[in-house]
């Protein structure tokens, strides 16, 4: 049973020896030449000031959130899109009844004003 | 009519119910209507309950009165009810003692007398039901439902530490009661798959047919005795009488001391005996033991009281060493006196309590030491209570001395000490009685406040005066009870002991060498279906009767 | 290829309440706020609809979906149970939503969506099926215990519930992998008949149905994995405690149930033991720390987990005769439960506030009914007879007697006897003491006159007389439970 799982195996010793080794003959193959400009996390960038945790406006959250929610939904409609030959009008009315839900959604979100930016 | 006598058992059920049910509909401000109509079901209670006394066959030790409806039949818990001699006294009892306590509660209680006069009807309505019923999931069920309105009398209507009595009386006999039920259950599956049933007398034919193995048996018997042995209450489970008795309200204690203790005896003669003689044999010694140190612990306490309610509570513990005494002395006398004693202490301590609670009601306090020589300013109060005060010990003449005497009877037949030790019980008891009257009846009155006592009105005396009639009738005429009682008792004792007794179907003892020589006792007319019935059962040890017992 | 014919009927009651939540909830933006009270109607004519599909069902026995979803008399059984406990929690909710400014009509969708998700835990016939109900619930639940969104402790409830709940999850889950890899099915009987074939690594099932325990366990809250109960109880609003304490768990108990008598039968030695001491340790701690408790919620919190213990009882006595007890009891203790959180929270203020045991001081004499009500349901809890808690109880421990669990059985039954001590403390504070007694002195607006919705009341009526119904006549409910009992062969 374990045997099937030996290529997966075989990728990822492969894929870090990859990542790895590039990391590594560039530690070992490049110069070291520090300096504070390359020290800063932007190099040529504008210079960060003030405290890393800043807190956003909750508003950026919901956006969001509604955006990967829409987002999974529309997910579906590949694999859909690939055997609708085969599934004809009982796959179109299937899609239109999940496009509805998905609307009401939309229309949930819309009217409830989650997507009004300047609401409050 | 006809209806009447077939359903009179639930008729004298159910009676109270119906007046809590109407009760409901009374506006709570109406006191006195809520309290006339209280006292109407009281009476009525009592009225239906008396056609049991004229119609009981007092030739047949078995059930009468049967009723049996299927109630829940994928368990095998039926509505049945059925009383036999035992049963009914404690029934008539019951009834007495609820019309009494509901009359004498009329000015004793002023706040919220709607729910008073609720709970103690439907407490009536469990302690009826528990004495008729023959089913044990039934039994069960009134045996604890009856609890709610003890404990709501208790909490709310109380005196001084109500709270911590309420609870404890709950908790005690809950426990009690929940290990008495895995008992049942013992029983209940020890029956073949397919028949299993709660019914009373279908068990005890099957457990007597095959009984348990003798362990099971011991441990069914002690689950039992647990519930029983707490409410009756036995030492030294006997902690939460003191506490309950004094401080519920009058009528609370009166229907405690009175009924609520019986149901305790009850259950031991009613189940205990009859379903595991066996077992009951095999403790017999540590029952005694028990009894004889109620008896005398009881009676030691109750002397040092200074709480007026505390020693009448002390002597109850006395009293039903007493019963229990008698009851295991496994012979006609000692059980037949063991019943009635259950009455007479019934009779007695409910109006002891009945006393306690017309002078608390004028004083406010239960202290001894408060009252002296009320005699001089309550002339009547001070007879009665003699007279309930010498029932109560014992005097001749009076219901005491007939349970007493009856029970040393059977004492002496099984040993000595036990009877020393129960006569000791009696000569503590005259001692704690007397001083008592003597402290409080006699004397000069040294409380300025006893001087304006008033004596007892007509209605006070309602209460008291049924008491004494009963009193004196089974002191002067026992013959009546003990006729209703014979024939059920000597079918217990032919039970526990079939080597010693043996009754005919209908519960007549037979003489063992001449039941030998002639099947047929001679209180047994031949031909009738008893007789009959004998005949087929002697050659064989199969028992068509439960009573029966065959050599 | 032809159009593949997808029966509805199977489902009919989930898709009829998933219906009526997407109304509920999209008709909330275009209804003016003073009439948002008829949303709530809605949704209980949607559980009504519901009831009457489920009805149908009672004549469409089978499996569906290739074998996902089930419908038998169980599934019936407890679709009826989750719905009555919907309907019931609905009327139970409006008065306190309105009274605490949180009438959103999502309240009630998500009350509708947790019922979809409970329908399938008691239809899933498949372990992947019990695993998607089960997070429907959950999610819907997890929102429905922060619903009073601006107070810290209903914050707390949801979040710790959250957190636990998703972890209990992540554990099933692992739990239903396992399975999967040990017998290539997460069909429940198809487990069962692998389990028979003896072909299998029996140690990654025993792993396997460990962790499916404790992802159940977590969702029914026994013992060890109780602990977030009280502070989510005390924390969610009153009417969704009191829904949590009976909706979530009975659905919890159906899948557990189904998932260990279908597919696990094979193993019911190696599990009896953990069921045995799991059940000793719920009800004692349950009952000991509620004893000890003196806000009624978590009071109720704790008893709830002693509850839970007592089921397990019936549950370790592994026959027909313990699973019909289990349902029976799981009605019966519903709408005991259903009722008192109802009384609650017609007693309480508005903020949650009056809700300590020592509050209810007087109460028996403000509102008689109320508190008449009130003491019926927790003499039902504590199981004296007449009530639906006693033949609840008394056919639980009958069934656990009937398997030879003598101690385990003595020991509950002491421990019902002991929850008496803490059922009877709200009994003594309305009746045997006066209001100011508590020491605490009540501002002159928490005397007014109570004013008790019609709503309510239907509640609080229905629940009295379902546990004076039970209580007397149990024939009816518990022969319909025991014919659906069959699962164990």
């Amino acid at each position: 049973m374990l045997r099937s799982y030996l290529p997966i195996l075989i990728q990822i010793i492969l894929a870090s020896l990859i990542g790895f080794g590039i990391l590594g003959l560039s530690y070992l193959v490049g110069k070291h030449k520090p300096t504070p400009e390359k020290l800063m996390p932007y190099e040529s960038g504008v210079r960060p000031t003030g405290s890393a945790h800043e807190r956003f406006a909750v508003k950026f959250y919901l956006t969001a959130m509604l955006f990967i929610l829409f987002d999974v939904e529309v997910i579906f409609l590949y694999p859909w899109a690939v055997i609708y030959r085969e599934l004809r009008f009982f796959g179109f009315f299937e899609m239109l009844t999940f496009i509805l839900v998905v609307l009401a959604g939309y229309v949930y979100i819309w009217k409830k004003g989650a997507l009004d930016w300047n609401k409050n | 009519m006809d209806f009447f006598r077939q359903h009179i058992l639930s008729i004298t059920t159910f009676t109270p119910l119906v007046g809590a049910f109407l009760l409901l509909f009374v506006g709570k401000e109406n006191k006195n209507a809520i309290r006339w109509i209280a006292n109407l079901f009281g009476f009525l209670g009592l009225l239906v309950s008396l056609p049991l006394w004229f119609w009981y066959n007092r030739a047949d030790g078995g059930f009468q009165f049967i009723e049996r409806h299927e109630w829940i039949k994928t368990i095998g818990a039926n509505y049945s009810l059925g009383a036999d001699g035992i049963s009914l006294l404690l029934i008539l009892l019951t009834t007495v003692l609820g019309a009494i306590a509901i009359l004498s509660s009329w000015t004793a209680i002023e706040m919220r007398v709607k729910e008073y006069y609720i709970f103690l009807l439907l407490l009536q309505v469990g302690m009826i039901g528990v004495f008729c019923s023959l089913d044990f999931f039934l039994f069960y069920v009134f045996w604890e439902v009856m609890l709610v309105p003890m404990y709501f009398l208790i909490g709310v209507w109380g005196s001084d530490r109500r709270l911590y009595s309420a609870i404890k009386f709950f908790l005690y006999t809950l426990v009690g009661s929940v290990v008495m039920l895995l008992g049942i259950l013992v029983l209940y599956f020890h029956m073949p798959e397919g028949q299993r049933t709660f019914d009373y007398i279908q068990i005890m034919n099957y457990l007597h047919a095959s009984p348990l193995a003798s362990n099971i048996a011991r441990f069914v018997w002690l689950a039992f005795f647990l519930g029983f042995a707490i409410k009756v209450p036995m030492f030294p489970f006997h902690t939460w009488l003191p506490d309950a008795h004094t401080d519920a309200p009058t009528a609370g204690s009166v229907i405690l001391a009175g009924v609520l203790l019986k149901m305790g005896t009850y259950g031991f003669i009613r189940f205990s005996l009859p379903l595991l003689p066996n077992e009951s044999q095999y403790f017999k010694g540590m029952m005694a033991a028990l009894a004889i140190i109620g008896i005398v612990y009881g009676a030691l306490v109750a002397m040092m009281q200074k709480d007026w309610k505390r020693l009448v509570a002390y002597s109850s513990v006395s009293h039903l060493g007493f019963v229990m005494l008698g009851m295991f002395c496994f012979n006609p006398n000692g059980v037949n006196g063991s019943v009635l004693q259950m009455i007479n202490h019934g009779i007695s301590t409910g109006g002891l309590f009945l006393i306690v609670g017309l002078v608390y009601e004028r004083r406010h306090t239960r202290m001894i030491s408060e009252y002296s020589g009320l005699s001089h300013v309550m002339p009547v109060y001070a007879t009665y209570f003699m007279i309930i005060m010498l029932s109560s010990l014992g005097l001749p003449l009076l219901n005491g001395f007939i349970g007493e005497f009856t029970i040393l009877q059977g004492a002496f037949q099984v040993s000595y000490t036990w009877a020393a030790f129960a006569v000791s019980g009696i000569i503590l008891g005259a001692a704690y009685l007397l001083w008592l009257y003597q402290r409080t009846m006699f004397g000069e009155i040294t409380n300025e406040k006893n001087k304006t006592l008033k004596d007892l009105n007509f209605r006070e005396v309602a209460t008291l005066f049924p008491l004494v009639v009963l009193a004196l009738w089974i002191g002067i005429y026992p013959k009546p009870f003990f006729e209703i009682l014979e024939r059920p008792v000597n079918k217990v004792v032919a039970t526990v002991q079939p080597d010693k007794f043996t009754v005919d179907s209908m519960g007549n003892l037979i003489v063992p060498d001449k039941a030998k020589a002639n099947p047929l006792p001679a209180s047994v007319p031949a031909g009738t279906e008893a007789a009959a019935a004998i005949q087929r059962d002697l050659p064989t040890t199969q028992s068509a009767t439960p009573g029966v017992e065959k050599k | 290829m032809t159009l593949p014919q997808v029966p509805i009927l199977p489902i009919l009651p989930e898709l009829i309440l998933t219906l009526f939540g997407i109304a509920v909830m999209l008709f909330d933006p275009f209804t003016a706020k003073p009439h948002k009270s008829w949303l709530s109607s809605l949704a209980f004519i949607g559980v009504l609809a519901a009831l009457a599909g489920n009805v149908l069902l009672l004549a469409a026995e089978g499996e569906y979906y290739n074998g996902m979803i089930i419908v038998d008399s169980f599934s019936v059984f407890f679709n009826f149970l989750f719905l009555i406990i919907a309907g019931l929690s609905i009327l139970a909710s409006r008065q306190y939503l309105v009274r605490e400014g949180v009438n959103h009509s999502e309240y009630y969708g998500l009350l509708l969506f947790a019922t979809v998700g409970m329908c399938f835990m008691g239809g899933a016939n498949e372990l992947i099926m019990i695993f998607i109900g089960l997070e429907i619930t959950s999610i819907s639940t997890y929102v429905l215990a922060g619903f009073r969104r601006t107070d810290l402790k209903s914050n707390e409830a949801a979040i710790k519930y959250f957190l636990l709940g998703s972890f209990a999850t992540a554990f099933l889950l692992y739990g239903i992998a396992l399975m999967y890899g040990a017998t290539h099915t997460t069909h429940l009987s198809q487990i069962s008949s692998a389990l028979l074939t003896g072909r299998i690594d029996l140690r990654l099932v025993l792993a396997g149905t460990a962790l499916m325990m404790v992802g159940f366990s977590f969702k029914v809250a026994t013992a060890p994995f109780q602990i977030w109960t009280p502070d989510v109880y005390e924390g969610a609003p009153i009417p969704v405690t009191g829904w949590m304490s009976v909706g979530p768990k009975a659905a919890g108990f159906a899948a557990f149930l189904r998932v260990f008598f279908v597919a696990l039968p094979a193993l019911d030695q190696k599990w009896f033991w953990v069921l045995w001491v799991s059940s000793v340790l719920t009800m004692t701690i349950g009952n000991t720390a509620a004893m000890l408790q003196s806000n009624i919620k978590r009071m109720l919190a704790y008893s709830s987990i002693a509850h839970a213990g007592y089921i397990l009882v019936a549950f370790a006595a592994l026959t027909p005769n313990g699973i019909a007890s289990i349902m029976f009891y799981l009605l019966a203790y519903s709408v005991m439960n259903l009722g008192a959180f109802a009384v609650i929270s017609a007693w309480s203020l508005s903020g949650e506030r009056r809700v300590t045991i020592d509050e209810f001081a007087g109460l028996g004499y403000r509102q008689p009914w109320l508190a008449a009500a009130f003491t019926v349901f927790l003499l039902g809890l504590t199981g004296i007879p007449l009530t639906a808690g006693f033949t609840g109880k008394f056919f639980m421990f009958r069934a656990a007697i009937n398997s030879k669990l003598y101690w385990l059985t003595i020991i509950a039954l002491l421990n019902s006897a002991a929850s008496l001590y803490y059922y009877l403390r709200p009994t003594i504070a309305m009746y045997m003491r006066e209001p100011g007694e508590s020491g605490r002195t009540s501002a002159p607006q928490d005397s007014a006159p109570l004013q008790i919705s019609m709503a309510t009341k239907v509640v609080i009526a229905v629940s009295v007389l379902a546990v004076f119904y039970l209580g007397l006549f149990p024939s009816t409910i518990l022969d319909f439970a025991q014919s659906s009992a069959f699962l164990v062969h």
